[in-house]
């Protein structure tokens, strides 16, 4: 059937209806219309993942990182905190830092030279006395650039929004945060980032996220080389189809079923060295120690909606065929439109692992992610495919099946998993619950108009009475 | 440090020197197997000790003395690394690559300069690959500059050291399935 007109709200509803069912008109993977939804009611309210406090460790330091087509300096005052500011001079709208990374104690524009504190507070204009009368003319005291309407950080993950009043971040990651903490708080002072890895993939940024969310399916087939050839020892012997799919609230993800064994000797298999288990264990709460010691599930790909990834694999990385090292990779599907992602995909390390295993696990990651991984170069095949034939009008008549887990009548073929020590929902075995749930949470934003929207007044000519009330900070 | 900056400042061999004859064959005759994916001979032409790096290129200030991504590579690969690679690609489920890409690796401005030892060489180029898939997507360009080490051993001349300075700091290419 066609659906067609995303602004149409009768036919949109009856898309997304059918989207919540597990059948997905194809062309949501190529349509302009559907983008633009996206970019307003999705990318205009979610929490976005931008830094990790590690790549800006000092004070000026900076990385210039974007939320669609919005540039945002992230940086370190000299105060020590972390600031997300647009990236776009206050007087004609110049990019005020070109760079994408480094240490300033200021911004000076390249236009006409007004500058910025690395906290946002303008600092110079040139000719302020003579152009605008000084102070009186134009109150330079209390201006800044303009900074992220919110930003929140949850295991020194930094994410900003768009909405200025959303939900607390951690209130946003909900039950979610007890995976997130499985991957970016191994030690009480959590990971190291390292990159990242930057290139344009002709995808569509959904699909990607699906993947990652739930897709196990997808790995004995499209992965088959790299267990051909010993770099990956568990997609073989139905070991992918034993581990769980869980969702949780506002994100979830795959694991694999590890052979029987204590917390420390599934952690072991998987290549963690001792030191990094004990921490581990003391770190992580009962309940999550429990989901390695109890149940046996080691988390593996995983998306944070809309666009955050992380995948944990433990490959070969050398000679030595009974040595395995297991990585963390970070990634963001960012849209640049209704047909291209710019994938950015970071190295992620606990901070206290050993030096020769950090160096290892970086091998791990480089041989299986980011833009030379042999794990990724075949999935990024599948989905630009996917997405240009996407783009035309028969797609418009196909609804791709996204149903498996449910018998027709819609009800799961098998109970969630009893006993489960993870938070959210569990399955075993191969299905789309998790496809269904993160396109589903999509509808449900797709579908909710934003409320009007008010122009930002930060930023704007401070009156006398508001000034150095912003952070008590005084120019 | 900066990639392209600081290398080696001395003056490239004469372009009758056999030296220099000698790298710039040992190239065209490597992006000939490139070109043509015969990865296992390509393999060939590499030291045991072999070291191959693309790191990720960052856009920095010109006062911040780098431009590479500080703890960032596309590849940091030992001989190791690059088997598994070669190896995938041999298999019949490296679906990238199946059908394959058509490439051409463009290679240029070789400069050879001699090294300490008399058995290595060092030697730079340009090199433009250009990778065309199937029928629907546009044709994608890597275009990169590359600082090599040859070392002569009993079996002829063998890339001992590269690094690939890639002229983006956002590829657009669909993966690194190639090797430049
Ligand atoms: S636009 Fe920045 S100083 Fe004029
Ligand atoms: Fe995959």
């Amino acid at each position: 059937m066609a659906v067609h007109h995303a602004d149409n709200p009768a036919d949109l509803s009856e898309l997304l209806a059918q989207v919540r069912q597990g059948f997905v008109p194809a062309h949501v993977y190529n349509d302009e219309e559907i983008f633009s939804l996206e970019k307003e009611r999705i990318f205009g309210r979610s929490w976005i993942f931008v830094a990790h406090e590690s790549e800006i460790p000092s004070p000026g330091d900076y990385v210039v990182r974007r939320v669609l087509q919005d540039s945002f300096i992230v940086a370190r005052g000299e105060d020590g905190v972390v600031r997300a500011m647009f990236n776009m001079c206050l007087h004609r709208g110049m990019q005020v830092c070109r760079a994408e990374m480094g240490n300033a104690s200021h911004f000076r524009c390249p236009y006409h030279g007004w500058s910025y504190r690395n906290d946002g507070r303008l600092f110079g204009l040139p000719f302020h006395v003579e152009g605008y009368g000084g102070e009186e003319g134009f109150a330079r005291h209390g201006q800044r650039l303009l900074p992220a309407p919110a930003l929140d950080t949850y295991n020194g993950l930094i994410f900003v929004n768009l909405d200025p009043s959303p939900v607390p971040l951690r209130t946003y990651l909900g039950d979610y945060a007890y995976y997130l903490d499985l991957y970016t708080r191994q030690s009480p002072e959590g990971i190291e980032l390292h990159g990242p890895q930057r290139w344009r993939i002709a995808a569509n940024w959904k699909i990607g996220a699906e993947n990652f969310a739930g897709d196990s399916y997808h790995t004995p087939q499209t992965h088959i080389s790299v267990v051909e050839i010993g770099l990956f020892r568990e997609p073989k012997a139905n070991k992918r189809k034993e581990g769980a799919l869980y969702w949780a609230d506002v994100g979830g993800g795959t694991t694999y079923k590890l052979p029987s064994g204590t917390f420390e000797e599934r952690l072991a298999y998987v290549g963690y060295p001792p030191e990094m288990v004990e921490r581990m264990r003391r770190t992580w709460s009962e309940r999550q120690r429990q989901m390695v010691s109890e149940d046996g599930f080691m988390v593996s790909a995983s998306t944070l909606f809309p666009n955050l990834s992380l995948v944990h694999n433990w490959p070969r990385v050398t000679a030595d065929e009974d040595r395995v090292y297991p990585f963390i990779s970070l990634r963001t599907w960012q849209p640049i439109s209704a047909s291209e992602t710019e994938v950015h995909s970071w190295f992620a390390v606990d901070v206290n692992a050993p030096q020769e295993f950090k160096e290892r696990s970086y091998k791990a990651y480089l041989m299986c992610f980011g833009s030379s991984g042999m794990f990724e170069q075949d999935d990024v095949e599948n989905w630009v495919s996917i997405t240009a034939t996407a783009g035309g009008a028969m797609a418009r008549r196909l609804l791709l099946n996204s149903r498996m887990g449910l018998d027709a009548a819609g009800k799961p073929l098998h109970p969630p998993v009893a006993g489960y020590h993870g938070t959210g929902t569990a399955y075993v075995g191969y299905g789309e619950y998790n496809q269904r749930a993160l396109l589903s949470r999509w509808a449900d934003l797709l579908e909710r108009p934003m409320p009007g929207m008010s122009r930002t007044t930060l930023g704007r000519r401070v009156a006398a009475d508001e000034a150095g009330q912003g952070e008590g900070e005084d120019s | 440090m900066s990639a392209q900056v600081d290398r080696r400042q001395m003056p490239s061999l004469p372009f009758d020197d056999p030296r220099h004859l000698v790298a710039s064959r040992f190239l065209v005759d490597e992006a000939y197997l490139l070109d043509r994916q015969r990865y296992e001979e390509w393999l060939s032409l590499l030291t045991d000790d072999v070291w191959y790096r693309m790191p990720v290129r960052v856009s920095t200030g010109r006062a911040s003395g780098f431009d590479t991504s500080p703890g960032m590579d596309h590849f940091a690969e030992d001989r190791y690394m690059l088997e598994r690679r070669v190896r995938r690609f041999l298999t019949e489920h490296a679906w990238t690559e199946d059908p394959p890409s058509r490439l051409r690796h463009h290679v240029t401005n070789i400069r050879t300069s001699p090294m300490q030892a008399d058995d290595e060489l060092f030697v730079e180029s340009a090199v433009l690959l250009f990778r065309s898939r199937g029928d629907v997507q546009p044709p994608a360009f890597l275009s990169a500059g590359r600082e090599d080490v040859l070392r002569r051993t009993d079996g002829g001349w063998r890339l001992a050291r590269r690094e690939v300075f890639v002229d983006e700091s956002v590829l657009r290419m669909q993966n690194l399935a190639v090797f430049l």
